[in-house]
This record gives C-alpha cells, structure tokens and sequence, in this order.
C-alpha cells in the first residue's frame, strides 16, 4: 500500500470520507454553465472576497485606526512596509472588482429569470449581499482618513441621515457623535473588518447552501 | 449536516434509478476551469494594481472642504438622482424624496423582485414586462451617475 492510500485509509477511518467525496467530487456541474462565461460572475465576486480577506489581514497589521495615525499608518504601509503599496492597491482594485461582479452577477440572474421558484429566498440573500459589499465598500473608503475619504464620509453619512424617521438612527450609529472625529473612524474599522466580515461569512454559506440545494436555474 | 443528509439521500436515489445529468463531475473538470478563471481575474487585479496603485491624497482637514468631492463610483447614481430631484410632494421635501427613493424604496423593491414577478417562464421572450423593467433600471442608474458626474 502505498503512503497516499495510507493516508486516505487513515482519514477515511475517522471522516468517513468514502462518504462525503464523491458528492461533492462527482457532483455533475451542467453543460451551459461550463461553457458560458456569464456564469462566472459569482465565482469571480467570491474569489475577489477571498483576495480581500488576506490582504486586509496584512493591511489590519500595520493600520492605526485613530485619527492622528490613520493617515501616516496608511503613508508608511505605501512608503515603507515591503510590498504594502501593491497589498493595498490589490485590496483597493479586488474591492472595486468584487462590487462590479457582485452587480454584474445579480443583473445575469434578473435577466435569466434565475431568482423564481424555489429560488426567491437565495435572491433575497443575494441582494443582502449587495448591500453588505457596498457597506463593505463605504466603511473602507473611510479608513485612509485622507481628504476624499473625509468629505466623502461626511456627505455619505450627512445623505443616509436624511432618510425619514430610521436615518437619524443610522447616521448617530455610523459616526458614533455629531461629527466625524475619532469615533467614527473605530466604528468604521469595527464594522468593515469585524461585524461586516461575520455578516458576509453568515450569508455567504446560506447563498451557497442553496445554490446547492437548489441546483443552477436552468435556461437562457 | 442537512447538506451532507441530503446528498447521502441523493446518492440511494441513483442507486435505484439512475438520473442522466448533462454536464461535467465537479471535480477535476469543473474546477479546473474555474481554476483557469480564477488564475485570470487574479492576474488582471495585480495588474491593476501595479500600474494604477490605490491613491492617497492630503490628510483630512475638517476645516477645508475640496471641491469637487466624489464618492465611491457605485454611489454616485444617488449623488445624481440627489441632484436631479427638486420637486417636493405635498408635505414631503424634495430632498426626502432625494435620499429615500434611490436607497430605501429601489432597494425594498429589489428584495421583492421575486415576489413581484410571479410570472413562472424564464424564457425571456415570455418576460417582456420585466426585461423592459430591468433594462430601464439599469439605464436609469447610468443616468444618474453620469448626472452626478457632469453636475457635481
């Protein structure tokens, strides 16, 4: 016996995977879906979520969220830390890219009419996940505390505190006071790499789970 | 678990009878296109991000607003309809308007999409309201964005 088959008999014995592979190994994925490209639009949108994750972990390394530190920790991550001016210019361009999928993404499903029975619930998640990558994306914007991520705050904070009776909720929640200052920026922090990384996992298994279930809409 | 159920119930079912399936096994053949893909889109964002690295502007200043301010591109269609929308209804104020239709109604209506459109086909010859809807959406939102754009 060879060591590779050892070791399959050694894992197989205690995970059962004779089991759990082959579904997930042997599991057909349909002709269209190979061969049209459109479909790789989710695909993309995860695989530019997981470019995200790593290079924000080595961002979050050197990153100072406080407002007399922000600006120079993001200087220094540019300037001076080994390959930080390409680390962050990957998670700028994989945050942009992963929104343009993610849209792309839910306009093939409109128009493939992908979303009807029994799929509506996975649309509703999908569209929470719309939601969660733009927030992703304006709690980020914050982050370098530079002059543009400032103002733009101000008037993204300043435009959802003017929707009726809940914005003035959101806009005291998001920047922590009456103005933008040091609270905002922790909260800001807080939201784009704890609470909106746990949403995103939490939605992220449901969508899957149900494209599996569910199976790939069928035609064009 | 539920999942893992599932495809054991899955697998007796073939047993018994089998169900021909157009396609191909998910693995090596599925994955390794989406192998292939993968390998593109990585590279085309490196690439990117070489030659057009993330920009860093002067640090913020509370006290000296720049002109003009843009924020990220995906939120400029409300910067435009913002602009684009002055008329008040009755009690409500145009910027009321503004603010709540391009965010909180245009998403409801977006969670709702499967609930609204009850029509079965996925034929998208039988689906001509809500492909005319659709194309309008999205026109509508390209419109706005380059409104902010150009108005800004």
């Amino acid at each position: 016996m060879s060591l590779s088959e050892k070791l399959y008999k050694w894992f197989d014995e205690r995970l059962k995977l004779r089991e759990l592979l082959p579904p997930i190994v042997k599991h057909p994925a349909p002709e269209k879906v190979t061969s049209n490209p459109l479909y790789c639009l989710g695909g993309t949108a995860f695989l530019c979520f997981l470019i995200l994750v790593v290079t924000g972990m080595f961002l979050a390394m050197y990153y100072k969220p406080t407002p007399v530190e922000a600006y120079n920790s993001v200087k220094r991550i540019m300037t001076e830390v080994p390959m930080g001016s390409l680390i962050r210019s990957i998670h700028h361009w994989a945050a942009n890219t992963m929104i343009a999928a993610v849209m792309l993404h839910m306009m093939r499903i409109y128009f493939m009419g992908a979303y009807k029975k029994p799929r509506e619930l996975n649309w509703v998640v999908g569209v929470s996940l719309l939601l969660i990558t733009t927030t992703f994306g304006f709690s980020g914007y914050l982050l370098p505390w530079d002059q543009l991520a400032f103002w733009a705050t101000k008037i993204g904070t300043g435009i959802a505190g003017s929707i009726p009776v809940i914005g003035v909720y959101i806009s005291l929640i998001l920047v922590g006071g009456t103005d933008i200052g040091a609270e905002t920026l922790t909260r800001f922090y807080a939201i784009h790499v704890l609470i909106l990384p746990a949403t995103i996992v939490v939605l992220l298994v449901l969508h899957f789970m149900m494209v599996r279930l569910q199976g790939i809409s069928g035609r064009l | 678990m539920a999942l893992i159920k599932v495809e054991k119930h899955e697998i007796d079912e073939t047993e018994h009878e089998p169900v021909r399936v157009r396609g191909f096994p998910f693995f090596p053949h599925f994955l390794l296109r989406e192998v292939v893909v993968m390998c593109l889109i990585a590279g085309s964002i490196i690439l990117l991000a070489s030659l057009f690295p993330a920009g860093l502007l002067k640090p913020a200043d509370p006290f000296d607003t720049p002109s003009p301010i843009y924020p990220e591109w995906y939120f400029l269609y409300v910067f435009g309809f913002l602009k684009f929308w002055t008329w008040g209804i009755g009690p409500i104020e145009a910027k009321t308007i503004g603010v709540t239709l391009p965010m909180v109604i245009w998403y409801g209506i977006l969670f709702l999409v499967p609930f609204i459109d009850r029509n079965p086909s996925t034929d998208i010859r039988k689906r001509k309201v809500a492909v005319a809807l659709g194309v309008i959406a999205v026109l509508g939102i390209l419109y706005f964005t380059y409104y902010s754009i150009v108005h800004h």
